[in-house]
């Protein structure tokens, strides 16, 4: 929640001419302060006067650890009421916490001495030959919510478990667990789980997601895991649906999975291939080839377990037939729903306006994000949008059946409630007829998605009428294009005017190992100048591979895309930058070239850079010039991680070297 | 860790009676051998360095004047087998570094009982009755671009120039690692490979040779290892393999593994 102080002190003098901001009593002092979330704005008020910094420090609760391992003596311990930390983003990345300190207790307890107040903790654990958790665990007795963080692989000799057993041995309070991003094997969890069945029954929160593998649990863990667990209300899990496998999930286990844990009010099951990242062809006719063991019935009676249901994602990547009834019964089971998601679910909703069906009676919903649903059609899509009367957010993703025209009454009748929209590889819906189906929410939109891919014909139709289109309300603008294709067109596609915009996120993606050299110079990042206000923004190349070294000859290197890519990032005035840099899929090889870094080091705005890939330490080094860098890291957060042994990683006396010069005195950041 | 260890990188990695070393060529970096290097960890100690001026070393360790000349890196090597107190190794060299083996075992024979050179070349510039690949002009260009990277670099400007926008064909092909590496040692270092030329001391070397070398090089033509293989002054033995560019051993394992594999466990016969 962002409050703006002058506005209440505004309010105050409005009272009496003489009403001072330090008239207002402590209490309510207290109170506004600890509703400011943004740290710049927290740290400028704690400049003010030693009360506002007194004041500023008592009520932050949450903090980000930066800085580099080796400084860790260093550790400000005047925040003392924080109790959210995250330490799993010290330098360097993913580095063992406690390798480097021949005293690691020490080090824990002062951990424990600067911050007593935690209860939530999310820290990066690598390997147990000193494990992390064995000496932090101990510390925070009362932790009640643990993110672990592990994109390195699992080392194959560490006992079964063992990080989660040092975690649940030291921490019996614990109620809410997120492994998603943590690689580790379906045993450690299910080890841990059985042997604290006093935490496994008081957890109410748990995230067993694999962003960071393409392994899922298997039915029988499912079933273990939450028969251990029935208190929990949240539930999130990767799974295979696919009936072939060994252990899929299908309606039977989906049936024991709501009997386990009735009380659920979040349940989040996505398919193994849901992230795999391959997009599916245009023209395929939308299904799957083979079909997920989830009849309608037996939906409709797990959701008939769940009355306490308020969000729900199915992303089962294998086809579910004939799903209206099923939705019907989810409508009158799950009175609480809010949020929707449904993947590969056909039949959804038949279509016929005399008689709304299936989807369209569930009229309590706020999110909805429908995923290749193969028979949907306008109709369908319209009928929605009169029955889920209140949608705010709402994506669309893989729907052949679906157009402009379905889409633009759609988004026209719920033009008072929609926001938040998301729409992509639709065949029948390209940049141009995606934005001018959106033309009724113009003016309210704040998030949006579209795919990057131009037609010929709807370019020229849209560069012929010549008015003007501003998107007055958006701060969220999300793209998807294809490698080798431009981002110039999208200016004149019909989204030129973005007063708003400070976010922009582009994602490309392609195999560039066959492509000849890009046609033009560039991408197109400078046509982004024209957004005033744009000062964040990720661009995520790592869904585009290509050659790092041994490009056949005749063949274009991944650094000539990298200088592609980037060329007029120096032109924007961007504060902050995520970037993906593009793999070399058979080497693992996700690295920093010449002309990325030296295209960095000439966007003289930058305050925050993270680059999620390796890249050598003289190329970093380009980075110093900047004049307002303070924040930049190398993140792996990719699956798996390169490991020390024979990777162009950045050595950790590289990483210290350059967070030296960055951090130095002689470097004067203006502000 | 001793300065030498820590300065290259240095990693021994297995178990066994022989040493392996294996050097790789300029622009890259140890991580060239990361397909090789499981199939040898079984049977040998395999020594991993880096050579100064590669991306993963300190840039400030990087002598101009040492290293001028390959003779510089030579003595690296040597200073490495010193601290590892080596007193055998079958040294396995990529592009120049093959080169600075070579170098390396004219000084101290002892220490080599063989060298296997992948893609080496004892001087790229073509000369009178000698084709070493590269032309003055392709040459000419690759220069002007490593000497505007380097004055953009100085200037604070972006250096924007990459091995692929080099016309010549062999030119790209052996610059393209070249490019990532810091702009002034990057000039420095292409200027050494490409004054250097090595054909006088062939003759001196005593130390068996194992020629290696891709059918289709464009930086490396097949007279060359021809023309290694009759003015080594030791025993030699040349084998073409099916694979394609400067780096077989990153972009054809499959071809380059085995075929490494047989020249480091056998020996070239006398008979």
């Amino acid at each position: 929640m962002y409050c703006s102080l002058p506005l209440v002190a505004y309010a105050m003098a409005g009272a009496s001419s003489r009403v001072h901001f330090h008239d207002i009593p402590d209490v309510v002092l207290t109170t506004i302060f600890s509703l400011v979330s943004k740290t710049r704005t927290r740290n400028a008020m704690s400049l003010v006067c030693l009360k506002w910094l007194a004041l500023e420090r008592s009520t932050r609760k949450s903090l980000t650890l930066r800085g580099n391992i080796r400084d860790l003596f260093l550790l400000p311990t005047c925040f003392r009421a924080v109790t959210d930390l995250d330490l799993s983003f010290v330098s360097p990345w993913g580095y063992p916490f406690f390798d480097s300190f021949s005293n690691p207790h020490l080090l824990a307890q002062f951990l424990r001495h600067a911050f007593p107040s935690v209860v939530s903790l999310v820290v990066y654990v690598r390997n147990n030959s000193i494990s992390t958790l064995h000496h932090l665990a101990p510390q925070w007795p009362n932790l009640r919510h643990v993110k672990l963080v592990r994109w390195h692989r699992r080392l194959p000799t560490a006992p079964i478990g063992s990080d989660l057993v040092s975690l649940f041995e030291h921490c019996r309070t614990l109620s809410s667990l997120d492994v998603s991003h943590f690689y580790c094997w379906p045993e450690d969890l299910s080890l841990g789980i059985q042997a604290y069945p006093s935490i496994a029954a008081s957890l109410s929160h748990l995230n067993i997601l694999k962003h960071s593998s393409t392994e899922g649990f298997k039915s029988r863990e499912l079933l273990a895991i939450t028969s251990s667990c029935p208190n929990l209300r949240k539930l999130l899990a990767t799974c295979e649906f696919d009936p072939r496998f060994v252990g899929y999930v299908g309606d039977q286990t989906l049936l024991a999975i709501a009997s386990n844990c009735p009380h659920l009010s979040l349940l989040h099951l996505v398919d193994t291939t849901s992230e795999s990242g391959i997009r599916p062809d245009l023209n395929h006719e939308g299904y799957t080839s083979e079909d997920a063991c989830i009849c309608h019935a037996t939906l409709g009676d797990v959701f008939a377990r769940l009355p306490l249901l308020e969000e729900l994602v199915l992303d089962v990547c294998h086809n579910v037939w004939g799903t209206w009834p099923a939705l019907e019964l989810l409508n009158s089971k799950c009175p609480r729903l809010k949020s929707l998601k449904l993947g590969h679910f056909h039949g959804i909703c038949r279509g016929i306006v005399s008689r709304p069906d299936g989807i369209v009676l569930c009229r309590g919903l706020q999110s909805l994000s429908i995923k290749n649903s193969a028979d949907l059609t306008d109709h369908s899509l319209i009928s929605i949008s009169r029955g889920c009367h209140i949608l705010s957010k709402f994506e669309i993703l893989g729907c052949k059946g679906i157009t402009a025209t379905g889409m633009r009454i759609f988004t026209h009748n719920l033009r008072k409630t929609l926001v938040d929209v998301k729409i992509s590889y639709c065949k029948s819906l390209d940049a141009v007829s995606s934005l001018q189906a959106l033309e009724p929410i113009r003016d309210r939109i704040e998030r949006l998605h579209i795919d990057c891919v131009w037609e010929e014909n709807s370019l020229k139709k849209k560069y012929k009428s010549s008015s003007s289109t501003t998107w007055t309300n958006i701060q969220h603008l999300s793209l998807w294009i294809a490698a080798g294709e431009s981002l110039a067109p999208l200016s004149f596609a019909g989204i030129d005017d973005c007063p708003a915009l400070e976010e922009i996120r582009i994602k490309v993606e392609g195999n560039c190992r066959d492509k000849a050299r890009p046609s033009t110079n560039a991408f197109g990042l400078r046509c982004l100048t024209v957004i005033p206000r744009l000062s964040r923004m990720m661009l995520d190349c790592s869904g585009v591979t290509g050659y790092a070294h041994t490009a056949p000859a005749g063949k274009t290197d991944l650094s000539l895309w990298e200088r592609f890519f980037l060329s007029g990032i120096q032109e924007l005035k961007i504060d902050e930058l995520d970037y993906w840099t593009a793999q070399d899929v058979d080497m693992n090889r996700r690295s920093l070239f010449l002309p990325a870094a030296a295209l960095l080091a000439q966007c003289g705005s930058l305050r925050k850079l993270f680059i999620h890939g390796t890249a050598n330490e003289h190329l970093m080094m380009f980075l110093v010039g900047n004049p307002f860098l303070r924040d930049a890291q190398l993140r792996l957060n990719y699956y798996p991680a390169p490991d020390d042994d024979t990777s162009t990683k950045m050595r950790v006396d590289s990483c210290f070297r350059f967070e030296e010069a960055l951090g130095s005195s002689s470097r004067h950041v203006p502000d | 860790m001793g300065i030498v260890e820590e300065a290259h990188n240095l990693k021994v990695l297995g178990s066994g009676d022989r040493l392996i070393v294996l050097a790789h060529g300029f622009g890259t970096d140890q991580s060239v051998w990361k397909h090789l290097v499981p199939h040898l960890v079984d049977d040998f100690r395999v020594v991993l360095y880096d050579n100064m001026g590669a991306g993963t070393t300190n840039p400030d360790y990087f002598d101009f004047s040492r290293y001028a000349t390959l003779e510089g890196y030579a003595f690296d090597l040597l200073a490495i087998l010193e601290e590892l107190r080596v007193d055998s190794c079958i040294f396995v060299g990529h592009s120049v570094s093959a080169m600075v083996g070579a170098i390396a075992s004219i000084s101290r024979p002892d220490l080599f009982s063989k060298i296997i050179m992948i893609s080496g070349s004892p001087r790229y510039l073509n000369d009178v009755d000698y084709y070493g690949g590269f032309e003055q002009e392709d040459l000419d260009q690759l220069f002007d671009a490593m000497g505007a990277n380097y004055k953009a670099w100085c200037s604070g400007f972006a250096p924007l120039a990459v091995g692929g926008d080099m016309e010549s064909v062999a030119v790209q092909e052996f610059s393209r690692t070249l490019f990532n590496m810091r702009p002034d040692i990057a000039l420095s270092v292409a200027q050494t490979i490409f004054q250097s030329d090595m054909r006088q001391i062939l003759s001196l070397v005593s130390v068996p040779c194992h020629i290696l070398q891709s059918v289709k090089d464009l930086a490396v033509p097949l007279v060359v290892s021809e023309y290694l293989h009759q003015n080594l002054g030791c025993e030699s033995i040349v084998e073409v393999m099916t694979s394609d560019g400067h780096l077989p051993q990153l972009s054809s394992p499959d071809i380059v593994i085995p075929v490494l594999l047989k020249h480091i466990r056998y020996d070239i016969s006398t008979a």
